[in-house]
């Protein structure tokens, strides 16, 4: 049963951390779409906008991913 | 760090090694025979991929030494693209050895931004010169070298665990559904695997841009009216396809 709550506790950050990434990625895209079809002119260098935006909060749910990794290593 | 799957050193080794060899091969089958007047379909590929590098080192190259800069950064910008992108596709390779792609341990994620930033200072002293690059480390904020840490930390994460991750999906998968699922789960890491080597370079480039930033206010200043850059193309001038 010990085993269970802590492989429980280490999959929490990266549940919270992809859920809140997720959120932010909506703005992130909801944003650049919304340029986009009011500009389509400037339409490429939204999207590099946006690419970059997006691995930027990216980085954030990537980290959670490898603390995830590394504490189910511990167990 | 966190191994998993057939995660020895040789298997590493060995998929590091065929990403370099075809990368090598496919370069030099890409140039091939050049021509102006009827460039083959290969030629036209290849300049494809350099024409958009091109155009993203001349958004950052300005000032005086505007095709020293592009010549620098246009071929360090190509070489880490094509390198990430064949070792990110290697997870769809049906080989048992090269089966793992090498961007997936995270050594090799480590080189490859240790070799991103530090290029980026090389580029910075290059440009600027060794001092202004060293008080830029600790000019105007006494810690803003810290921030050259954690970029070589975020573009490895970044990279290791897009790929480890997709990675590690597939072989979970594989253990419970052996065929079917796994061509679906193939098909969807395309698209990480071209996006976080445009990411990876589009972050290079981003870093760059600072790097060579604050030299043009200076230049600007003293020769404002000496000599006008040349809007030079850099295919034209023959610093890259000589």
């Amino acid at each position: 049963m010990n085993q269970v709550w802590l492989a429980l506790i280490a999959v929490m950050p990266i549940a919270i951390g992809a859920a809140f990434a997720s959120i932010a990625m909506r703005y992130v895209s909801t944003s650049a779409i919304d340029g986009m079809t009011r500009q389509p002119e400037i339409a490429p260098q939204l999207f590099t906008a946006m690419l970059i935006g997006m691995a930027l909060i990216e980085a954030l749910c990537i980290y959670t991913l490898v603390v995830t990794l590394v504490i189910s290593q511990k167990i | 760090m966190t191994e998993f799957g057939p995660s020895s050193v040789i298997v590493i080794v060995n998929s590091l090694a065929v990403a370099v060899i075809v990368v090598l091969v496919g370069v030099f089958f890409a140039r091939g025979e050049l021509s102006v007047d009827a460039p083959s379909r290969r030629q036209n590929i290849g300049e494809f991929i350099l024409q958009f590098f091109v155009s993203k080192a001349r958004d950052i190259a300005h000032g005086p030494q505007r095709t020293k800069i592009l010549q620098i950064v246009t071929p360090f910008l190509a070489t880490l693209f094509l390198f990430i992108i064949v070792s990110n596709l290697f997870a769809m390779l049906p080989l048992p050895i090269v089966n793992r792609p090498p961007t997936s341990h995270f050594s090799v994620t480590l080189a490859l931004a240790l070799c991103a930033v530090l290029g980026t200072l090389a580029v910075s002293a290059a440009v600027k010169g060794v001092g202004a690059t060293l008080k830029h480390l600790v000019w105007p904020n006494p810690l803003q070298w810290v921030s050259e840490i954690t970029d070589v930390l975020s573009l490895s994460l970044r990279l290791f665990g897009n790929i480890a991750g997709e990675y590690m999906t597939v072989a979970l998968v594989l253990l419970v559904v052996p065929f079917g699922i796994p061509l679906i789960l193939h098909a969807l890491g395309l698209i990480p695997a071209f996006v976080q080597a445009l990411v990876f370079t589009l972050l290079t480039t981003s870093f760059l841009a600072n790097a060579v930033h604050h030299e043009e206010k200076k230049a600007k200043k003293a020769q404002a009216s000496a000599d006008p850059v040349e809007d030079g193309n850099l295919v034209s001038e023959g610093g890259l396809t000589s």
